[in-house]
């Protein structure tokens, strides 16, 4: 008599532990062979585009800010960078620097949550805390700088709302040391460990046509060997002032993104170097602005890196101080959409390293 | 073998390092200056503009006004003023353009509450959590950059 | 204890074992609590935390109050569970546990059971308790549970053969699968315990020691990140409280043997060290055992359950058998 096998209908999410937010992946099992996986996203879906319409370019800001809540200070750069670049305002140096300081900040505490987050879902719990801890140094900076840790609303078109308080510089200026060395230390805990390679590498390939037709970006796509970086590519704000490299691997495994990312911390602390050390002594905050800001009529697209890949904003305006239409490229949302393939054919135990290893947030995908 | 041990050397060292976590509700923890907690609001120097509430961009704010008692004095003064908390985000847009600082923020943080309906707070109440104000308020937003 | 038990079974020593048996209880009870208490404190270290420290002064009747905690919640038993399974499970996987308690010698004198196949005891009673977990894992009907009992007694399966082939090289030595006459032939100082002479046999027993206690970086059964919480997904109250109780006593039941097996046991390391009670000793390299344990969990990510299974049948199990070889020649040369 034949063995009678049955596929096994799975329901990750939406509330799991490691779906990282309200993910939900209906995924089927032949015993632990995935033969299909179906994302299905939409849980935190607010409507930001749409609710953008209805408010002003200023009241957008906090909007912004939920998007990608571990990185909001590159959300309200894009936004206002694309107002900025409609109007034509030239925004203070000082802001400029200022603006870079954040977003690079910001960008090592999410790799760092990353991180942290990553190495929980593959069981190990320390370097979640340890992670955190060195987070929390960079939110404290923000805290003090613009009074909140996670939704900054910290840009305004044409600058900044706060300059830096007395001493915050040097306080940057101090972190970039320490940050250099926990990072060591991770790479002690973390990077030989034999458990942790074997979890990892080879896992989750893909090569650089297929990133490139899955339209992947960021950490993604440069594990995949594609030199591409927006702040080297097409510099905006300051970023062309600076000297950093851009990491890439070729290997396209989730072993090459985990170490692209740690190595990406690097190179945001070489900027923040830079940056602190170039800071310049005085200047305005906040660049001429008309009191009510209405872009001309117009189209508009800008794009940055962040920490996630490119995020873009694309505005629509008729002259009114609203938008006519907005939109945001959103990395996590464009990342995603691999998944499934990378799924399909795995071992059931390899979906969370592969679900991490793209680093998704979910406020971003359902926007 | 060897990351496995360099891993266990790791974390033996860090045994015995200071901790970092706070003793939070035994020990209260101090905000910086510029947090954004909870609003004050002072009566007195409102001049009924309604730009907070028109700035909200969660539309939290509801005030109304009328007429000055003092039949010589011209404008009007706060009647209501209402701030509802299930929805306001601490986004500090109404203290950035009130022109006289009626409504400014204070490291006040803690909205815990059992029921929604204590998260209504009403004018009496923002009048009267006066502590820990921020010393320092948003000028230098106004055009041209001009910093407080 | 020798004394009591070559008495010939009366009413008196009736009570005395029970009441023995019922210390032992109380001892491996307050040992479970203080270990979870420890293990919090441990890790909570690492991680530059405090560990629990707001139930009574320093925390420490956070694990009784937890206890407690279990105890009156609902008992909530799945609808379409199979019921008498269900409750079956964690008795199942509790019994055992106790029950290999009763061959570990803890000095000359303190011991219970003295079975001239004692080991052999030990590892045929743990066994039962996969099945226990198994019949959880099937009986609360939740694809999570029962993924993560598969898996629970695939491994637990496959280490058991590498765990028993490696404390063999041990019997071989010792001459005896009674565990008073192991410890007995590691004394005169710590060159003579048997981890150094049975040094790839220990390092197989310590990995295979950790995958049957489902401890990390073994943690597969209950992979929270994947399988939200494994076999005992669907328990709560004390059915859940049964299932920790069992996985903690066999911390205390594994390490002992450790101890026994490859440490000397009550044997101090230098002869000249002998006035401090064997007792002593023992605690001191039992709690070294189990603040491994707790090391280990902060350390470590899990590894792969594929990775898992080749590991034992491709790696340990050859090694076990390689150690066992080795240990027969060198004995059959040098005796
Ligand atoms: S802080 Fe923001 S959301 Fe809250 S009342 Fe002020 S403007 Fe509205
Ligand atoms: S902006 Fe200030 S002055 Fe104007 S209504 Fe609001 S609180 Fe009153």
């Amino acid at each position: 008599m034949a063995v009678r096998t049955e596929e096994l209908l799975l329901n990750v999410g939406p509330q799991h532990p490691s779906t990282h937010g309200v993910f939900r992946l209906v995924v089927k099992l032949d015993g632990e062979i995935i033969t299909d996986a179906q994302p299905v996203i939409g849980y935190l879906h607010r409507g930001t585009e749409k609710l953008a319409e209805d408010l002003t370019y200023t009241q957008i800001i906090p909007y912004t800010d939920r998007m990608d809540y571990l990185s909001a200070m590159t959300n309200n750069y894009v936004l206002c960078h694309a107002v900025e670049t409609m109007m034509g305002i030239e925004v203070p140096e000082r802001a400029e620097y200022l603006r870079v300081i954040v977003m690079e900040l910001n960008r090592i505490a999410s790799h760092l949550l990353w991180f942290g987050t990553y190495l929980l879902d593959l069981g190990a719990m320390s370097p979640f805390l340890y992670a955190m801890e060195e987070r929390e140094k960079i939110l404290d900076l923000f805290n003090e700088l613009c009074g909140a840790r996670i939704t900054f609303n910290y840009m305004r078109v044409g600058g900044v709302k706060w300059d830096a308080p007395d001493g915050w510089i040097d306080k940057v200026r101090d972190f970039i040391p320490y940050m250099r060395e926990q990072l060591d230390g991770y790479h002690k805990l973390v990077t030989g460990n034999e458990i942790f390679l074997r979890r990892l590498k080879g896992v989750g390939k893909y090569d650089a046509q297929t990133a490139i037709a899955y339209g992947l970006s960021g950490v993604n796509l440069r594990c995949t060997g594609v030199r591409r970086d927006v702040r080297k590519d097409e510099p905006y704000s300051i970023y062309d002032r600076f000297e950093f490299d851009v990491p890439v691997a070729t290997e396209g495994d989730c072993y090459a993104r985990y170490l692209l990312r740690m190595e990406e911390i690097r190179q945001s602390l070489r900027i923040l170097e830079q940056a602190v050390a170039q800071f310049p002594k005085e200047g305005a905050v906040m660049a001429k602005v008309p009191r009510v800001i209405r872009p001309p009529a117009g189209e508009t697209y800008v794009r940055i890196e962040a920490p996630r890949g490119e995020l873009g904003c694309y505005i629509h305006s008729k002259g009114k101080d609203k938008p006519y239409r907005l939109k945001f490229r959103r990395p996590s949302f464009h990342n995603l959409q691999i998944l499934p393939k990378l799924l399909i054919g795995e071992n059931m135990a390899n979906l969370v390293a592969i679900l991490g290893g793209i680093d998704i947030v979910l406020g971003e995908v359902d926007c | 073998m060897l990351g496995l041990a360099k891993g266990l050397g790791y974390t033996l060292r860090r045994l015995t390092e200071k901790k970092v976590t706070y003793r939070y509700p035994d020990v209260p923890v101090k905000m910086p200056d510029r947090f954004r907690g909870i609003q004050h609001f002072d009566p007195d120097k409102c001049i009924v503009c309604h730009q907070c509430e028109r700035i909200c961009p969660t539309q939290c704010i509801n005030l109304t006004g009328k007429p000055h008692p003092d039949p010589t004095k011209k404008g009007k003064v706060i009647d209501t003023y209402d701030i509802n908390f299930e929805i306001c985000i601490l986004c500090d847009l109404c203290t950035e353009v009130c022109p006289t600082e009626a409504i400014v923020m204070t490291n006040n943080f803690e909205l815990a509450a059992y029921s929604r309906d204590e998260l209504f707070k009403d004018r009496e109440w923002l009048a009267a959590n006066n502590t820990n104000v921020r010393s320092e308020n948003s000028t230098n937003l106004l055009p041209g950059g001009k910093k407080s | 204890m020798a004394h009591w038990l070559s008495q010939p079974l009366s009413w008196t020593t009736a009570a005395v074992f029970l009441a023995s048996a019922v210390a032992m209880l109380l001892v491996v009870l307050l040992f479970v609590t203080y270990a979870i208490y420890f293990e919090r404190k441990v890790i909570g270290w690492i991680q530059l935390r405090r560990g629990p420290n707001r139930v009574g002064p320093y925390g420490l009747l956070q694990s009784v109050a937890d206890v407690l905690k279990l105890l009156v919640k609902e008992d909530v038993i799945p609808d379409r569970a199979d019921r008498t399974l269900f409750i079956l499970a964690p008795v199942i996987a509790f019994v055992p546990a106790f029950a290999v308690l009763a061959v570990l010698p803890f000095t000359e004198t303190l011991h219970f059971a003295d079975l001239g196949v004692g080991l052999l005891y030990y590892v045929a009673v743990s066994g039962i308790t996969t099945l226990g977990i198994l019949l959880g894992g099937w009986a609360s009907n939740n694809k999570y549970a029962l993924l993560g009992g598969m898996r629970s007694v695939a491994q637990m399966i496959s280490y058991e053969i590498p765990l028993v082939i490696s404390v063999i090289g041990v019997v071989l030595l010792a001459g005896s699968l009674n565990l008073k006459e192991i410890v007995a032939a590691q004394s005169g100082g710590f060159w003579n315990w048997f981890f150094l002479k049975q040094i790839l046999g220990f390092a197989v027993f310590v990995v295979a020691a950790l995958a049957e206690l489902n401890r990390t970086p073994f943690d597969l059964p209950e992979a929270e990140s994947e399988l939200v919480a494994g076999y005992h997904v669907e328990y709560s109250g004390f059915r859940f409280a049964f299932f920790m109780l069992a996985e903690y006593v066999y911390v205390f039941a594994m390490s002992a043997l450790a101890t026994v097996l490859f440490l000397g046991g009550w044997h101090p390391p230098i002869e000249s060290l002998g006035f401090v009670p064997g007792l002593v000793w023992f605690a001191l390299k039992f709690a070294f055992c189990v603040f491994f344990l707790f090391w280990l969990r902060a350390t470590m990510p899990r590894v792969r359950v594929d990775q898992l299974m080749t590991f034992a049948w491709k790696v340990l199990l050859p090694l076990a058998l390689l150690n066992l070889f080795l240990t027969a020649l060198v004995k059959e040369l040098v005796a």
